[in-house]
This record gives C-alpha cells, structure tokens and sequence, in this order.
C-alpha cells in the first residue's frame, strides 16, 4: 500500500486548489454534455416559447383597453419558475440514472463544491432560456403603450432572481430526485420556498417595465430583498447539501 | 500509509445500518488483512450491496465502525475516497462523454497529477486506446467494463470494491476482465460481491457468507473445503447454487 500512498501525493483531501478543480471538471461536463444532448436547454426552450403562445391565447380576448405591462412581469416570472423545474430535475435525473452519481460521491469532492457547481450550470441553462425568451415575451406583451421603465434594470433582475432559482431548485432538485414523484415532489417543495423570490423579483421586473417617479427606490428595495433571499439560501442549501446528497 | 497505517486493510466492528425498521446489517465484524481477496457471497437482500456503501463511505452506518486502510468510513470518509475504487455492475460513467473525456473528468475530481499521461496508460492497459475519442454510449457491455476499471485504477486505490463485477459479461469480456484484475492482483486489497460461487472462491483468499444482514460464515480460503462451502451455502440461500 505504500505504493499508492507514494503516488498520491497532491490527489489528496479537498484542498481549495483541488476543490476549484473539481468545481470546474464538474461544471465544464455538464456543459459539454448539453451541448452534445441539447436536453435541457431545449426543452426548457420550447417549454418556454410555449407558455408565451398559452398567455397570448389567454389574453386575446382581454380588448384593447387592458394594458399587459401591468401584469408582464407577473407572467414573464411563472414562465421561469415553471421551466426552470423542467430543467432542475433533469439536472439531476440525468446523473441519477446513469448510476454516475455514485461515481462522483466516490471522489475526495466536498459535497458543497458539487452543489455550486451544479447551481452553476443550472444558472447559465437558465439564462439562455431567458435571454431567448425575453425577446419574444417583449414582442408579444411589451408592444402597446410606449416603454417607461429602465431596459438595465431587467437584466439585473433577472440575473438575481435567477441565482436564487438555481441555488435553491438545485437543492430542491437533489433532494427530490430519489423520490418516487419526483417532479411532482419538486414542486411541491419549490413554489413555497420560491413565493419570497417571486414576489420581489415580479415587483422589481414590473418597476422595470411600468417606471415611475419612484422607480429607483422601489427597484432597488425590491433588489435587497432579492439578494437577502439568495444569501439566505446559498448559505443554506452550502450547509444542507452534504446531507441532502447523503441520504 | 503513514500515520495510518494498518495490517488490516479493513476492519468492521458490530456494524449495524438500519433503513426504516429493516436491518439491512446487524452487528457484523470481521477484518481483512492487507494484500486480501475477500469474496462476499449471500442470498438477495442478504444487506451484500450496503456492506460495500458502507464501506466506500455511500452510506452511513447507524452504529459500530468500520475502517478501511485505517481511516474511518465517517470520520475519514474524504480522505478514505481517495484509497478505494469501485468497480460494479453499473459502470458508473457518462454515456455522453468520450472514453478519454470520462477518464480526464475523473482524473480532475481525484486531483491527478499528469492526468493525461495517467488517462493514456490506463486507457492503453485496457486496450481501449484505440476507442479514446468514442462516446461511452457506443461501447459494448464488456468495453464499458473495462473502461470501468480504467475509472476505478486511475487514482491508484489501495482498496478495490468489487460489486457483481460479471454481471451481464459474455465469457471473452469476463477473461479479459480476469486477466485485468490478475495484473494488478498483488499490489491491491479486493473485496468483491458474488453470486457466482465458483469464480468468487477461484479468487478470493478470504470468504464471507451474508444472511439477513449477518455473517453466517467467515473462513480464509485454506480453510475452505469447496463442495462443503457450497452445500453450506445452498443451504443458508434456500436454494440451488450454480
């Protein structure tokens, strides 16, 4: 056995430049996988584009009268939160059911190094979802009446909500994946756990569409709300994450 | 080993895991020197699987202690993943990725040194040089065997876990695999699960029957008389033995 113990020096224990490495090697597959697969990002995608075709179907009857910014936000934020489940769970599925989880429990990784990576990777599948729907959502809803908000502000939003959505939906994700229903489970657990992300980041998004006198200081009232959650929560699933994965 | 450095390359003392209000393992004990090849046989559900999480720190015990290469399965779990390798009947890499990319992820999350060069060897050990850039998903059952044991000796464990290793192997892929695992025979400790009688006492040095998560029988292989083990197997599975 000195043979091995010789040979392994530096592979050992989970030091922070190992731990970067491993933060990296996890992130960096996850990615090339979807580009081969195509899986997440595409059906979060359409999922996506979809829902877009369901609300103007719904709102084709509303006249000319209603103004859809008052509720752009309101819509543009349950598209995400209901395709960023479809991508969560099969984050973690996918690694579920080709036994290769197990292979990554078996390596000196910290368990929290797996979860931020995972966060990671969920937080850009995310995002590409939301740049390519944004456009559209703006296309469809955005048009009547002139623009009065702060195009910087949406980006900036979205940026925060969506950390708070991978950390905690990562989390969420790890924890339903062993369960018989897990996307059902996955609900269940994220809508309450998201409700004070939600309602913040629609606030903030609807500032950033409608403006006004006191947008500033609503957006950015809307924000601290939004960053105290994903530091709450980061802070959370670092902790729990060992265990979640463990059981 | 260092500071931990043992003769028993495992140890299990009175090692209990309980799922719900099912025993899967009730107070079992045994050791296993270094340099051993310990065959564990057992009925299904006989708790063969959780010894082999337990030990390679997947799952919890709910009480006694188990050590492997001196370092407990809890307290030293970390450290503990960098000596051991798993090989089972699932290969346990991504079908997505090319043989070479699965090995380089591995080599990362192992923090090898000269990965590359490391990932090369081992990929040439296994003869699947030749298939480095292919996905995982177009290789056969018993290419994606050997690519397992690639993954599983790429950080040079001290102990290899060995989970029904050949199951679903046509004879060929089940002699180059026992060819594999003669080559590197001396220099590691083995524990492996087995339903195959014949070939788990062709290897092993120690053997261990499980039995509603005890051990009913623990003999080193000079003691082993084979067509008597083999009828006391039959008789603790119930059933015919292959």
């Amino acid at each position: 056995m000195a043979r091995g113990a010789e040979n392994r020096q530096g592979s050992r224990g989970a030091s922070r430049g190992l731990s970067w490495r491993q933060y990296k090697a996890i992130l960096r597959k996850d990615i090339v996988m979807e580009l081969r697969t195509k899986e997440m990002v595409t059906s979060m995608g359409i999922y996506a584009l979809l829902t877009m075709v369901v609300y103007q179907v719904a709102l084709s009857q509303a006249g000319t009268a209603f103004d859809p910014r008052q509720i752009a936000a309101g819509l543009l934020w349950l598209a995400f939160i209901f395709t960023s489940m479809l991508g969560l769970n099969r984050s973690l599925v996918h690694e579920k059911d080709q036994g290769c989880l197990e292979a990554l429990l078996l390596s000196p990784v910290d368990r929290p190094v797996i979860f931020f990576a995972k966060a990671t990777g969920n937080l850009i599948f995310l995002g590409i979802v939301e740049i390519l729907t944004v456009p559209v959502f703006s296309f469809l809803f955005l048009q009547q009446g002139s623009y009065e908000g702060q195009w910087w502000m949406i980006p900036v939003v979205l940026t925060a909500g969506s950390m708070g959505i991978a950390g905690v939906g990562t989390l969420l994700a790890t924890m339903s994946v062993n369960t018989k229903g897990k996307d059902f489970v996955l609900a269940v657990l994220m809508v309450p756990l998201m409700y004070p992300l939600l309602l913040a980041a629609v606030s903030a998004t609807t500032v950033a569409v409608l403006g006004g006198a006191d947008a500033g200081s609503q957006f950015w009232q809307a924000m601290a709300l939004i960053g105290v959650y994903d530091a709450i929560m980061l802070v959370a699933c670092f902790g729990l994450y060992e265990f979640v994965i463990g059981a | 080993m260092g500071d931990n450095h043992t003769d028993s390359a495992v140890e299990v003392r009175d090692l209990t895991r309980v799922f719900g209000v099912r025993k899967a393992l009730d107070k079992i004990s045994f050791d296993l020197p270094s340099g051993a090849f310990l065959s564990i046989f057992g009925p299904n559900g006989a708790g063969k699987t959780t010894l082999v999480n337990v030990l390679t720190t997947l799952t919890a015990p709910s009480s006694g202690t188990a050590t492997v290469c001196g370092l407990d399965v809890v307290e030293g779990a970390v450290e503990l993943r960098s000596r051991i390798g798993l090989i089972s009947h699932n290969p346990l890499l991504y079908p997505d990725l090319s043989a070479v990319e699965n090995l380089e992820f591995f080599a990362d999350m192992y923090g090898i040194e000269e990965a590359e060069q490391r990932v090369r060897e081992l990929l040439c050990a296994v003869e699947l040089d030749h298939r480095r850039l292919d996905l995982v998903r177009t290789f056969s059952r018993g290419m994606l065997q050997r690519l397992s044991i690639a993954r599983a000796l790429l950080h040079k464990p001290d102990v290899l876990f060995l989970d029904e290793p050949y199951s679903g192997l046509d004879p060929h892929a089940m002699d180059i695999f026992d060819s594999l695992i003669s080559q590197i025979r001396e220099d590691h400790t083995f524990v492996m699960i087995s339903h195959d009688l014949a070939k788990g006492l062709e290897l092993c040095s120690h053997a261990l029957i499980l039995a509603k998560g005890r051990v009913v029988l623990s003999e080193t292989r000079s003691e082993i008389d084979d067509a008597e083990f083999a009828a006391r197997y039959r008789s603790i599975v119930g059933i015919g033995v292959a």
